[in-house]
């Protein structure tokens, strides 16, 4: 038993730290707009293939493709944006999200379009697993964690030291405020969008480089960002990583209680006791 | 009336009979019989799970009905060729068939792939007296109380699972481990495989897991500990490409069975050669190769090879255009009352493509249309009589027609 749990704490924490990198996207375009923005998910697919093209198309490595797959899906999440969700600031939260669900279907039904919807695979050599003893975790496993943990630093450096990233947490603590002090709050807004959207395109390729993509990568991952992004807390950047970690390591754990076949389930009763016992989240500082 | 002021010469006659023979091949849609085209449609999966199949079935309808339009339709009407994508998805397979159905009126919903898709848009048909002709092999879908509306050309689950339980046998299995998506069909072909291989002394285990996920690392985990000497990796071919590279990295040593539809040249793209290789793929009725009707499919849509689902849809549209005649109606009830008529009647004289079946109707005789994938025999409730299966094998990433 004890075996076992180390195993799948080990899946548990390699599958979390990718889960965490689209969740601080999420979390970071709330954090700033105020609305879950579900096109996320079809961001990561973007990504995805962007990352796809440059590395089985264009032969780049890998880790030079993720590069890629951030800018592509940053400058698509801004244009996605600008075009479809803009237009609506200062309505409801519940619009923006509905319409960024529109949005979502029609970007994923954009890449289905012109990359039909079978899967498909990284130029990349498939190894086999290192093993530990009776632990083992996959070379491809280690590689994507440490990609989810450079992401992270830089974006935790980005936030804390430079000036841009201050002025982002001013515009999300008080927008009001931060607006008198002469922060442009579009500007503000269009960087979130960019960075969160790049962390979900790079979300969206580590998940493909351990499995295979087709357009409904991020699809099939949304439930489980979205759910990591509400442990943590909503609008909490570090909330997003404890997320991330809580719900990777939740879903794998939960096989050694629950058949396989319930692992989706645990995305839901994750927000469903988040939200009955500390709305706020695991590192929220203001209710959801 | 004197032969001077008639209008009639002999040859405006010759004119007029040349151009009533050729009126059906060159005359306009507006032009045909009164009661507008027989609407038939594929309801074809072309993205999803489905999509390696999906485009060869809706082009085996559409060649078959653009050859009977040719020839001058059917019943004196054009027949109209719908094709809409379930997406293999139950929720847009309904709203799919919702269209054609309610808007465009179709008489028969041909090829559903999935069985989730089956088992959700058959209510639909037979509730408004359209004829489904299916690939989809759940059970539970013969044993709905469909009213006869429903044949299928796939085999069903049951039998599907017996085959997988007689190659786990044949393979030597001694702990046969089986993991599947949750389906419709998951249950009875877990059944069948118990019945089949445990009775034998075979240590059957059972697991169903969560198709939606990305990676199945803490499945293929539990399944080494088991350490089986068999496994059946029963997806579609997307869980099945993640799932083979998760059992290379973790350097399983068993034999490999899956479904032949998640066993294809694209799940070996997918996986990689080296993670593919030696995998078997099972329970696929094997197209009537050696048939006239495989051979006239072959020439008529130019292709060298047809996948078993390409073969049914071929037999699916002949079979719809061919009941129709018989009955001499071109609607969904008619296509229910006669389709065992000209499928089961062995005695008849024997028509591959409906071009050779119309004209014999035409002349009054018996038919029994013998199709492209199987002698298309079917059962009161609907399900393939008579079903011979094949197994393929990954050899050096091709898949090579085997015997086990």
């Amino acid at each position: 038993m004890l075996e076992k749990t180390l195993q799948l704490s080990v899946n548990g924490l390699m599958a979390g730290a990718v889960l965490a990198v689209p969740a601080i996207g999420l979390t970071m375009i709330y954090a700033v707009l105020r609305f879950v923005n579900f096109a996320v998910a079809a961001h990561m697919a973007v990504g995805a293939f962007a990352g796809y093209m440059l590395n089985a198309w264009l032969g780049l490595p890998a880790t030079a493709a993720v590069l890629g797959a951030f800018i592509a899906a940053g400058a698509i999440g801004i244009a996605t944006d600008h075009v479809a969700l803009r237009p609506l600031r200062g309505h409801r939260a519940l619009t923006l999200a509905i319409a960024s669900i529109a949005l979502n279907i029609m970007v994923e039904s954009t890449i289905r379009f012109f990359f039909g919807g079978g899967p498909r695979d990284y130029s990349i050599p498939l190894r086999r697993d290192w093993r530990f003893g009776f632990l083992h975790v996959g070379p491809q496993q280690v590689e994507n964690a440490a990609i989810a943990m450079v992401a992270m630093a830089l974006l935790f450096a980005f936030v804390m030291l430079t000036t841009t990233g201050k002025a982002m947490r001013a515009v999300a603590d008080n927008p009001m405020l931060a607006d008198s002090k002469g922060i442009d709050p579009d500007a503000m807004a269009r960087i979130a969008v960019g960075i969160g959207m790049g962390l979900a395109g790079i979300g969206g390729m580590l998940v493909g480089l351990d499995t295979s993509i087709d357009p409904l990568v991020g699809f099939r991952t949304i439930l489980s960002v979205f759910a990591a992004a509400v442990v943590g807390g909503l609008g909490s950047i570090p909330g997003a990583v404890v997320g991330g970690l809580t719900i990777g390591l939740s879903e794998e754990l939960s096989l050694l209680m629950l058949p396989a076949t319930y692992k989706s389930a645990v995305g839901f009763l994750a927000i469903l006791l988040v939200l009955t016992l500390r709305p706020r989240g695991l590192l929220g500082v203001k209710a959801a | 009336m004197s032969l001077a002021r008639s209008s009639i010469t002999r040859r405006r006659a010759l004119m007029t009979g040349t151009a009533a023979i050729a009126a059906p091949f060159v005359l306009p849609a507006s032009s045909w019989a009164q009661g507008g085209p027989i609407k038939i449609a594929g309801l074809v999966s072309l993205t999803g799970s489905g999509s390696p199949f999906g485009p060869n079935s809706r082009q085996a309808h559409q060649a078959v009905v653009d050859e009977v339009n040719a020839a001058g339709g059917l019943l004196g009407r054009k027949i109209e060729y719908l094709a809409e994508d379930d997406q293999t998805n139950a929720e847009a397979g309904i709203r799919a068939a919702r269209k054609l159905i309610d808007v465009d009126k179709v008489q028969a919903i041909m090829s559903v792939w999935a069985s989730a898709v089956g088992t959700a848009v058959l209510p639909l048909c037979w509730e408004n007296k359209v004829m489904m002709l299916a690939i989809s092999a759940a059970d539970s879908l013969a044993l709905l109380p469909h009213q006869g509306y429903f044949v299928r050309t796939q085999p069903h689950t049951e039998l599907q699972g017996k085959e997988f339980g007689r190659i786990a046998l044949a393979l030597g299995a001694k702990n046969f481990y089986c993991m599947m998506p949750q389906t419709p069909f998951t249950e009875t072909t877990f059944k069948a495989i118990r019945e089949t291989a445990e009775p034998k002394g075979v240590k059957v285990t059972t697991v169903i897991f969560d198709g939606k996920k990305n990676s199945f690392r803490s499945e293929i985990d539990e399944m080494m500990r088991a350490s089986p000497d068999v496994l059946m990796m029963g997806g579609y071919q997307a869980e099945n490409i993640v799932m083979a590279k998760d059992l290379f990295r973790a350097n399983f040593k068993g034999k490999v069975v899956g479904f032949a539809f998640g066993m294809t040249p694209g799940f070996i793209d997918g996986a990689g050669k080296e993670a593919a290789e030696a995998m078997y793929g099972c329970a696929e009725p094997a197209p009537a190769g050696g048939s006239a009707a495989y051979a006239y499919l072959k020439k008529l849509v130019k292709k060298d090879t047809l996948d078993t689902y390409m073969c049914q849809a071929y037999d699916h549209v002949n079979l719809a255009i061919l009941s129709m005649a018989k009955g001499k109606d071109g609607t969904g009830t008619t296509i229910k009352d006669n389709i065992r008529k000209i499928a089961n009647n062995d005695s008849a004289i024997k028509v591959d493509n409906a071009l050779d079946g119309l004209r014999a109707i035409a002349e009054g005789k018996e038919i029994k249309y013998a199709g492209a994938s199987g002698p298309c025999k079917f059962s009161d409730i609907g399900n393939i009589i008579e079903v011979a299966f094949r197994t393929t094998q990954v050899k050096d990433g091709k898949l090579v027609e085997v015997k086990i």
